[in-house]
């Protein structure tokens, strides 16, 4: 039971990870909102669907479009919304707030609803590892997780395009003064979000259904582990990811699923009056107003 | 001239409406019909549908004869969401509300999806006489309320299964499972909602306790919920030999896709929603094959035994092109307006406490079987569609056939155990 809890627990962190990870590039690095992101998330779940049913494309082909989609959302979201009212960070978050919403509405009035809105599984079958089974595309959720993070890390830290998604955040007009286009960097940050939002889906979804109310949860989700790991660090990121994912499985495993919930929120409050900034995160200004 | 002209025109034009085919359903006055639903739940969706289908029958053929004076049905609906996670429970009375107060709905169908919001309208419906047929809420709370205030709630009715009826189906196949295999150790794993903590419950007290089973755990999930690797491993780890599921969420389905994943050794035999449906051996890849599950009223799934349910079933298929996939809800929700229309009918009015009266006497034979009201408003199940309503279980098969294996009277096979599960007997 420990040793199944142990694992499943890997799993449910590595979700939670892949699921911030967009966000936290987006909003987090580069200081772009982007709260449609559970709204690209079951966007790109969606396409991939209707590439591979409607269509009838193989399912390699059909993950490739979607993120492309979720890419081309992202550049439509930054040149469409986000540039009009770019400086006014409230504005910026309800206005892809809504946006999420009307996606996701959309596809509920388009009648996506019910069960029968499944991707399948990249490998079937499952590994049995000391008397605990777990299925091979849960291997690759873990899998995935810790390859995009390691990713991420790398390219926030030691890339000129990284450095320039941290410097945007940190003083736009700074950032202008050493010739980054703002302008250019958000929008990349907006797509490359996108993409990451899009790869989570492929990935997460052919585990269970895909279904509209998803998509509040994703960002919930998101928001939760962004908020304690601290927005804008990759290893706040992976540490909060664990600390919610395996709080979350022992949780369930020892108490009661029902209480899973409370574990993201209770964390949410202890580290907002802790630690304001989150577990990792260096934003001074919001420490010392707080 | 000019006048002769004028005149002529003007008779023109009265002949013209006198001779113009009126239908006495279309131009009379409609009975209105609220239908507060929740729309993202498939049982919402195909309910509404249904509701609209028997509408439309009903207005082809005249409408509702209402006295001397046939009147149609028209259909009001409102997307309450009362099913999703997170929607008060005052947003759908305040939806009940606008039905009656605003689009002036003669009565209330296929109202307040969820019990706890059901159990909530039934002061609003009673406030204003205005009787409500109940499709999805399965909450034996409804019965108690019209048994202990009747004259104050007297006018909420049921069409569908209850939580109480649902036990009775589930307790009869986990009789036979016992007698047949010997097993007697159950897990039980439901969703946090009222009528699934209350079906727990029952189960429990009025199955498990008295039969003599061991209830080895059991776990309470979030509507919502996607990972359910918690309960399977516990479920395996005390060596349940049954796992009784009890869902209606669509994320259920990955429960199935775990079950099958994990190698749980246990036989899945409850409710989940997404595997009452056709489509489900597609959706979840032929995977669930061994798993069996309630179809809470017959008409869901055509019973060759009762051809009433079949000529339902086709009906639908045939106007919306796809099968029914829901195991419960649209059955009832096409019968309870033919059950309306009959009961005002009777009254010769649309008066809410005339039509409770009548209401209370129905006896219809339909798609779910025999359908009359019981004291508490709860139509009657049972295990004789020739006596009561009925819903069934089944058993999902090599190559995606649903074989319905309890009750008796319409079982069309025995049940089989999966692989890597033994009989004890």
């Amino acid at each position: 039971m420990l040793f199944g809890t142990l694992i499943y627990g890997f799993v449910n962190s590595a979700i939670l990870a892949l699921l911030a990870m967009g966000f936290n590039l987006t909003f987090g690095i580069s200081g772009v909102a982007n709260f449609a992101y559970g709204a690209v998330y079951i966007f790109s779940g969606f396409s991939v669907w209707i590439f591979l049913n409607t269509i009838g494309l193989p399912y390699l082909i059909s993950v490739i479009l979607a993120i492309i989609l979720a890419i081309l959302m992202g550049l439509f979201i930054y040149y469409g919304i986000i540039l009009r009212i770019k400086g006014m960070p409230l504005s910026e978050v309800m206005a892809t707030f809504g946006l999420g919403l009307a996606i996701m509405e959309l596809f509920r009035y388009f009648d996506f609803v019910g069960f029968r809105y499944t991707l399948p599984v990249f490998i079937d079958g499952s590994l049995n590892i000391g008397d605990v089974y777990i299925d091979y595309q849960r291997m690759i959720i873990g899998l995935i997780a810790v390859v995009l993070t390691f990713g991420l890390y790398l390219f926030t830290n030691h890339t000129r395009m990284g450095l320039a998604f941290r410097a945007i955040a940190q003083d736009e007009r700074t950032a202008l003064t050493f010739g980054i286009d703002s302008d250019h960097v958000g929008a990349l940050s907006m797509a490359i979000g996108c993409a990451l939002a899009a790869i989570a889906a492929v990935v997460i979804l052919p585990l269970g259904t895909i279904a509209v109310e998803g998509g509040y949860e994703v960002l919930i989700n998101a928001l939760a582990v962004c908020i304690v790991g601290g927005l804008g660090s990759t290893v706040g990121i992976l540490v909060a990811s664990v600390l919610i994912g395996y709080s979350q499985t022992f949780t369930a495993n020892y108490l009661e699923p029902h209480w899973m919930m409370l574990v993201s929120l209770i964390a949410i409050a202890v580290v907002l009056i802790v630690k304001p900034s989150g577990l990792f995160s260096h934003q001074k200004e919001l420490e010392e107003r707080i | 001239m000019r006048r002769r002209t004028c005149f002529f025109v003007f008779a023109l034009f009265f002949l013209a409406i006198w001779i113009t085919p009126i239908n006495n359903a279309t131009a009379a006055e409609p009975i209105i019909l609220g239908v507060p639903t929740s729309l993202g739940f498939l049982e919402g969706k195909e309910g509404l549908s249904c509701v609209k289908m028997a509408v439309d029958e009903i207005n082809t053929s005249g409408g509702v004869k209402v006295g001397s004076v046939m009147r149609p049905f028209k259909v009001v609906a409102i997307d309450a969401r009362g099913a999703e996670p997170g929607v008060p429970v005052s947003d759908v009375i305040r939806a009940h509300k606008k039905l009656i107060l605003e689009d002036k709905a003669n009565f209330i169908v296929f109202g307040s999806f969820r019990s706890e919001c059901a159990i909530a309208c039934m002061d609003v419906v009673g406030q204003y006489k205005v009787p409500m047929i109940l499709g999805t809420a399965m909450s034996p709370g409804m019965q108690k309320k019209v048994m202990t205030d009747y004259d104050k709630y007297k006018y909420t009715f049921r069409a569908c299964l209850n939580a109480i009826y649902l036990v009775k189906y589930l307790g009869g196949t986990m009789g036979y499972l016992n007698k047949e295999f010997g097993f007697n150790k159950v897990f039980i794993m439901n969703q946090d909602v009222a009528w699934a903590r209350k079906t727990g419950d029952i189960m429990i007290k009025a199955v498990y306790d008295k039969m003599g089973w061991e209830v080895v755990g059991r776990q309470q999930y979030p509507t919502g919920s996607s990972d359910f690797s918690a309960g399977l491993m516990k479920a395996k780890a005390k060596g349940a030999q049954v796992i009784l599921p009890i869902f209606d969420m669509p994320q259920s389905g990955i429960l199935v896709k775990q079950w099958k994943s994990m190698h749980i050794p246990a036989l899945m035999a409850g409710f989940i929603s997404p595997l009452a449906g056709p489509g489900a051996w597609k959706t979840f890849d032929g995977k669930i094959a061994g798993a069996m599950n309630c179809i809470f009223e017959i008409g869901n799934m055509p019973v060759p035994k009762v051809p009433k349910s079949v000529e339902f079933y086709e009906k639908y298929l045939k106007k919306y092109g796809k099968p029914i996939e829901a195991g419960h809800s649209p059955a009832p929700a096409y019968e309870m307006i033919y059950v309306l229309k009959e009961a005002i009918e009777r009254a010769g009015s649309v008066n809410g406490d005339k039509v409770v009266a009548a209401l209370e006497k129905t006896d219809r034979v339909g798609a779910m079987g025999r359908i009359k009201f019981g004291k508490d408003h709860q139509v009657v199940y049972g295990n004789n569609p020739e006596v009561e309503a009925l819903g069934c279980m089944i058993q999902w098969r090599e190559p995606g056939k649903r074989v319905i294996v309890y009750p008796p009277s319409v079982a069309e096979g025995k049940i089989q155990l999966p692989e890597g599960l033994k009989s004890l007997k």
